[in-house]
């Protein structure tokens, strides 16, 4: 089985490649860290009726799960890999804008 | 004019090559909201689903590759379901 990857290219921060390693618990459940509610409106009472599914098993009684939900897990995990990169790309692009405004306003 | 800052591709391998056509198909109607600022290509190769995204900057291209996930993840989900029907 071929795994889910994907790559990255910007002029500014040049090249990354996302890859999954199924090993790893992140990439074995359809539960995002990055999506869905925060914590905070889930402390404050709110019901996340948009939760993923749990994955699927397969009907042979293996205990596996099946090939488009393991597929789904690890796209999950690289969808939380992907989101944490550009995040800290964003706040990157962020500190640089607040630095030329202040560049500016000291000239 | 669209500037090309970031680009991105994304790889995802179905089980058969059925399932990544319709994948394709599935997701090539949905509108772009801001063309000006992102803009989508998804595409089959064999078993391959393979999305390529181009944006004017990782602000834009956060928000625009995940909700993109978000919606593949439910076309998997929902063959995951029906494909014995």
């Amino acid at each position: 089985m071929s795994l889910p990857s994907a790559l990255y290219n910007s002029k500014t921060f040049g090249e990354k490649k996302f890859e999954v390693d199924p090993s790893k618990p992140q990439y074995q459940t359809t539960n995002g860290a990055t999506t869905g509610p925060s914590e905070h409106v889930l402390n404050a009472g709110q019901v996340d009726i948009d939760r993923p599914s749990e994955p699927k098993l397969k009907e042979d009684n293996s205990n596996q799960v099946t090939y488009l939900s393991n597929l789904r897990c690890q796209l999950t995990g690289l969808q939380d890999d992907i989101n944490v990169f550009l995040t800290e790309k964003m706040e990157l692009a962020k500190g640089k804008k607040i630095k030329v405004a202040s560049n500016k306003d000291t000239d | 004019m669209f500037k090309k800052q970031s680009l991105e591709k994304l790889n995802i391998p179905f089980e058969t090559s059925k399932q990544a056509s319709i994948a394709a198909q599935v997701l090539k109607p949905d509108p772009q909201l801001r063309p000006e600022e992102f803009k989508v290509d998804y595409s089959s190769q064999g078993s391959d689903l393979v999305v390529n995204f181009q944006s004017v900057d990782d602000r834009v291209l956060r928000v625009g590759v995940s909700n993109v996930i978000d919606s593949i993840k439910t076309i998997i989900e929902t063959i995951d379901e029906l494909q014995d029907f």
